[in-house]
């Protein structure tokens, strides 16, 4: 069954079109990967899943409902998180209350949430009340994605969640997407460098000049020759 | 008398008119950094609240809230009441502002909004004249004697004592808010990262409007205290205050509300005492120095972080 289902979508910014007609469909309980090299919108199509950016044609469908254009706090309320690729955390708030942010529509107690979240990553748990800012890029994107998965949302949209990190971190992080998958999220990750995160994937989409031009199962794609060459650096 | 022998007064004076500076200094730090711009109508937004307070002493008294001086202080409970219904009165304007104008502009460029709150500032100001006229007016014509502090030879009057104490609760109620809330944690996570916020799910509308509610109440206590310490009011009481304002807020480091708190204490303090030494005519270019010397040596302020 499709969760997410994006439909002939034209979007950019006001005086540049990025997106030129693009179909994608995510299925309950995949990881998907969208490779493509920079420049391909990437990025935009999150920004405009999440409400970011307006759609300027097509559709896009959540759980059978209609998100074309919503404002990302109502997107945030139908189940979907996501992770931007920079400046994706509070820097001048301690880890605690970054992951209580990401839980602020919700009312009551967080304990369980938090909990959960700190089992995932324990090198948070052990530094609940530091600030922030001062670190690491590999603790920062654990940050961003304890934060985005507060809510329990159905779909987590990450945006390369490897860029500039350290090879073991990668290693990590994608240990842990693949942990978070199996407890039932369903994921959608962007990535310029794709070899980690197609391993995981049930598929592979390719993005160039702002079109998919190519979808395949994560395997086949890290299998083919042209692919490889093109987009995988070899 | 010599010049130093006057310092620890002046001291106390400093210490008086920088806690209102401060607590004038929070509510700006909080608009430019929360909705980015500076609000050049906060002085007015002050004078706005002192106003309001002296217009509703009849409501309080109406409402059976005993009138008379609480010795040794000037004012008493129905003074109090009335700036409370002021401080509630004079966010309430500020919140309907934000919905008429600021909303609209949201997307705007910071030079469109900073303008559009001198239009503000001019418009507010001239109509506390129009309403009041331009002469002053006066919470309390009683005249209230200095107590002497033996030891260190200084004088205070009890409304000044009361001044600071205000100032230091309020600067510590913001700091539990900020720190401890979920508004205030909100508030934070929004002048760090505004579009991060929204994907998160923070009501962004929301936390502008509380920015508002918090600046405009501490302006309106603001402006009465400015009212107390000098025993009358006129439309111009907080415009005349804003550049003091935001040289405490820039030494402070602007964005910084604990900044803006330091940085009025220093510019209150510098002001007082450099009538030691200079004539009291210039206090306003003991502050521009200030706002000056800071721009050129560190722009970020005391607190501000580099960015």
């Amino acid at each position: 069954m499709s969760l997410l289902t994006i439909e002939r979508v034209v979007s950019g910014y006001a005086d540049m079109e990025v997106l030129h007609g693009v179909d994608l469909a995510v299925d309950v309980g995949e990881i998907v990967t969208i490779i493509g090299p920079n420049g391909a919108g990437k990025s935009t199509l999150m920004k405009t899943i999440f409400g970011l950016l307006k759609p300027k044609a097509g559709r896009i469908t959540f759980d059978d409902t209609d998100i074309t254009g919503r404002s990302p706090d109502r997107v945030v309320r139908r189940g979907l998180a996501y992770v931007p690729q920079v400046e994706n955390v509070f820097p001048s708030l301690t880890i605690q209350e970054n992951l209580e942010m990401g839980a602020f529509i919700l009312r009551g107690n967080l304990r369980d949430r938090l909990r959960r979240v700190y089992e995932l990553f324990p090198v948070l748990g052990v530094r609940q009340k530091a600030r922030v800012g001062k670190m690491s890029g590999g603790e920062r994107q654990m940050v961003a994605m304890g934060r985005a998965l507060m809510l329990d949302p159905r779909l987590l949209m990450l945006d390369e969640p490897s860029a500039a990190l350290a090879p073991n971190l990668t290693a990590t992080i994608f240990d842990r997407i693949a942990a978070i998958n199996e407890a039932g999220v369903t994921i959608l990750i962007v990535e310029q460098n794709a070899k980690e995160s197609l391993k995981l994937s049930d598929r592979g989409c390719v993005f160039a000049a702002g079109l998919k031009c190519f979808e395949d199962s994560g395997p086949a794609l890290l299998a083919n020759e042209d692919i490889g060459r093109l987009y995988l650096g070899g | 008398m010599d010049a130093l022998a006057r310092i620890p007064q002046l001291l106390v004076y400093g210490i008086v008119s920088g806690s209102i500076l401060s607590l004038g200094g929070i509510g700006v730090s909080l608009t430019y950094r929360i909705l980015g711009f500076s609000n050049f109508a906060h002085g007015d937004t002050m004078a706005l609240g002192a106003y309001l307070t002296l217009a509703l002493l009849p409501v309080a008294a109406r409402l059976g809230i005993p009138g008379g001086a609480l010795s040794p202080l000037s004012f008493g409970w129905d003074f109090a009441a009335s700036l409370l219904l002021a401080i509630a009165a004079t966010s309430l304007a500020i919140a309907l502002l934000d919905r008429l104008f600021f909303r609209r502009l949201r997307n705007a460029n910071r030079v469109t909004l900073m303008i559009s709150t001198i239009g503000i500032a001019l418009a507010l100001r001239n109509l506390l004249q129009f309403i009041w006229g331009p002469q002053p007016h006066y919470y309390s014509t009683a005249i209230q004697r200095a107590v002497l502090i033996p030891r260190l030879g200084i004088r205070i009057k009890p409304d000044q004592i009361f001044i600071v104490a205000i100032a230091v609760a309020l600067a510590l109620l913001l700091h539990l808010f900020l720190r401890y809330t979920k508004m205030g944690k909100a508030m934070r996570a929004t002048s760090d990262n505004t579009s991060l916020a929204r994907v998160t799910g923070i009501d962004t509308e929301r936390v502008i409007l509380w920015t508002w509610v918090i600046g405009a109440s501490l302006a309106a206590i603001a402006g009465v205290l400015t009212g107390l310490e000098n025993k009358f009011i006129t439309p111009e009481l907080g415009w005349q205050m804003l550049l003091s304002i935001f040289a405490a807020v820039i030494l402070g480091g602007i964005g910084n509300p604990y900044g803006a708190i330091v940085g009025g204490l220093v510019v209150g303090i510098s002001e007082e005492v450099s009538t030691a030494f200079i004539s009291t005519g210039y206090k306003p270019a003991v502050a521009f120095a200030i706002l000056i010397l800071m721009l050129l040596i560190r722009p970020t302020g005391l607190l501000g972080r580099r960015r």
